[in-house]
């Protein structure tokens, strides 16, 4: 991705960028992978190791602005997912939310697309599937602005 | 007498086994239970109240004014003395005055020496002296039962023959009984693992999926080795799960008795209660001291701590807390204390909490077995299990055992 291409146009940094992504997960490697798979494709990749340390970095500075998307895995330690993705649902509405969890679950897939998460990812993700989703949540999130 | 009393219960132990059977066959908990207990209340009534069903016998007053101790002397110590054995001794009003085979390898006789019941060869030494008042004739020898009439002191009672063997396919029955539940409550729980085992096998996953793809990319040399490698410790981990909890399901040997080092056994049952619950928000404090070791089997052992660990997890999973696993070594015990800050065990529960299908949980999230097995298996091992709770302040399970090695002892196990 080079500073010329960028789509959803905001500069972060004085560099192009195709937006904010905050990942939220206890798992070092996970964040790790993440934020490898993301910013290849030219995302700033933000980290947190649980729900809350999630809504101090969401709350700090100009994050609270431009925080394009949340990737949130469930299983967490402190607030864990769910808790978070009630918390960012009712006080940051217009960022879209991703839930990345290790076990599949029906149910809970159900609740949290009714509360307007907009994708909901099991563990193992490609990639590529990664990477749309981000995508197309930023669309959405653009789409809204309008 | 109390042979006579056991044959004329003989149908009603008939009866009782049958219903073990087909209980097992069914596999229904609480059928299962209830045919367990009547076989237990046949052999309470048995040894308690030997006159109580045996008006037209001879001696019918003697016992009825006898100590409250039965005094068993058990001949033969094959399988059938073994199983006797382990039976008797949890039974307060029954003292085994002592065992004799003519065999000195016959298996029960290290069990007995490690009861500190007295080992000896010398039969007719036994049955005579020592104040026995029932011998037990499990040696499957056709003519010890006719010797037995003619040489038994007059006052003592003889379980022989066919009532001896039906008491043992009793007891054989009883054990298996016990082996089916804890393994069905065992494979119960293992239902509640899945979301522990899918996040930590899914993780893993995640980031070899990662780095592969990106590998199929990298082009700088070093950046493949590193990732490589990441790669190789990633699957390694995954199949350290598999490894844990087929360990944990497999069926526990029924009859292994050795020794086990109780800080180890606490290690690895904290690895598969981690599966089966949150630890997310817990503190750990271990305080081992070393060389705690305990004689039983090792599964069931592993099978008493991670339901102890799990139950103090699941009563902090809502305000988190402190689980402190501790060992103790004295001279004679061998003490293990489990420890949380949680919710607390309310004082009227508590007296219930060891009986077979007790839970707190909703329908369909525990088998109400857990510690019914637990207090099984512990008596099994000659321990002592208490709970000390209080409401909103926390629950300490405490487990004494024999020293398996005291000071001075080492290797002296026979």
């Amino acid at each position: 991705m080079s500073e010329n291409e960028f789509k959803s146009g905001f500069f972060i940094g004085g560099e192009a960028c195709e937006g904010r992504v905050l990942v939220v997960d206890d798992e070092p490697d996970i964040r790790k992978i993440v934020k490898m798979t993301l910013q290849k494709a030219g995302y700033e990749v933000l980290e947190a190791e649980n729900g809350e340390k999630a809504i101090e970095v969401i709350n700090s500075g100009e994050n609270r602005l431009l925080l394009d998307v949340v990737i949130c895995d469930i299983r967490m330690p402190k607030i864990n997912g769910a808790e978070a993705v009630a918390y960012f649902r009712s006080n940051y509405p217009r960022v879209p939310l991703i839930v990345l969890t290790g076990f599949p679950d029906t149910d809970m897939a159900t609740s949290f697309l009714r509360q307007g998460v907009v994708d909901y990812l099991v563990k193992p993700v490609e990639g590529e599937k990664l990477r749309s989703a981000v995508a197309r949540a930023i669309e959405q999130r653009e789409l809204a602005r309008l | 007498m109390a042979l006579l009393a056991l044959l004329g219960n003989s149908r009603m132990l008939k009866k009782a086994a049958s219903g073990v059977l087909a209980s097992l066959r069914g596999s229904t908990y609480r059928s299962v239970r209830l045919a367990s207990s009547l076989t237990a209340a046949l052999l309470d009534d048995l040894f308690e109240h030997p006159a109580g069903r045996s008006t037209a016998l001879p001696h019918g007053d003697r016992l009825m004014e006898k100590s409250d101790h039965t005094k068993v002397a058990i001949l033969g110590a094959g399988r059938g003395g073994l199983a006797l054995l382990d039976l008797l001794h949890q039974i307060p009003s029954i003292e085994i005055v002592g065992i004799a085979d003519r065999d000195p390898a016959a298996p029960g006789l290290p069990r007995a020496r490690e009861l500190r019941i007295p080992v000896t060869t010398d039969m007719p030494d036994l049955i005579s002296n020592h104040g026995v008042s029932l011998i037990m004739d499990v040696t499957g020898d056709p003519e010890m039962e006719a010797y037995l009439h003619a040489h038994k002191p007059p006052t003592v009672d003889i379980l022989s023959g066919s009532a001896s063997r039906l008491l043992w396919q009793l007891v054989q029955h009883e054990s298996k009984l016990e082996a089916e539940l804890l393994q069905s409550e065992k494979l119960a729980g293992i239902g509640s693992f899945a979301a522990g085992v899918a996040h930590d096998i899914n993780n893993p996953l995640q980031l070899i999926l990662g780095l592969a793809e990106n590998l199929a990319e990298e082009r700088d040399l070093t950046a493949v080795h590193e990732q490589a490698r990441d790669i190789i410790e990633a699957v390694k981990r995954t199949s350290a799960i598999c490894r844990d909890l087929t360990h944990y399901s497999r069926r526990a040997s029924p009859h292994e008795n050795v020794l086990v080092s109780v800080n180890d056994k606490l290690d690895e049952a904290l690895k598969i209660a981690r599966y089966a619950s949150s630890f997310h928000d817990i503190e750990m404090i271990k305080q081992y001291q070393p060389g705690a070791a305990v004689k039983g089997n090792p599964d069931e052992l592993l099978h008493v701590l991670v339901n102890l660990i799990t139950n103090a997890v699941h009563a902090m999973e809502h305000a988190g807390g402190t689980l402190t696993l501790e060992t103790t070594v004295l001279d004679e015990q061998v003490g293990v204390r489990i420890s949380d800050t949680g919710c607390g065990i309310a004082p009227d529960k508590i007296p219930e909490i060891f009986e077979p299908f007790f839970t707190t949980k909703a329908p369909g999230k525990g088998t109400g077995l857990g510690l019914y097995n637990v207090k099984t298996i512990v008596d099994k091992m000659q321990g002592k299990i208490t709970v000390d709770s209080q409401i909103d302040k926390g629950t300490t399970f405490t487990l004494t055992f024999p020293n398996a090695e005291p000071a001075g002892q080492e290797g002296c196990l026979s």
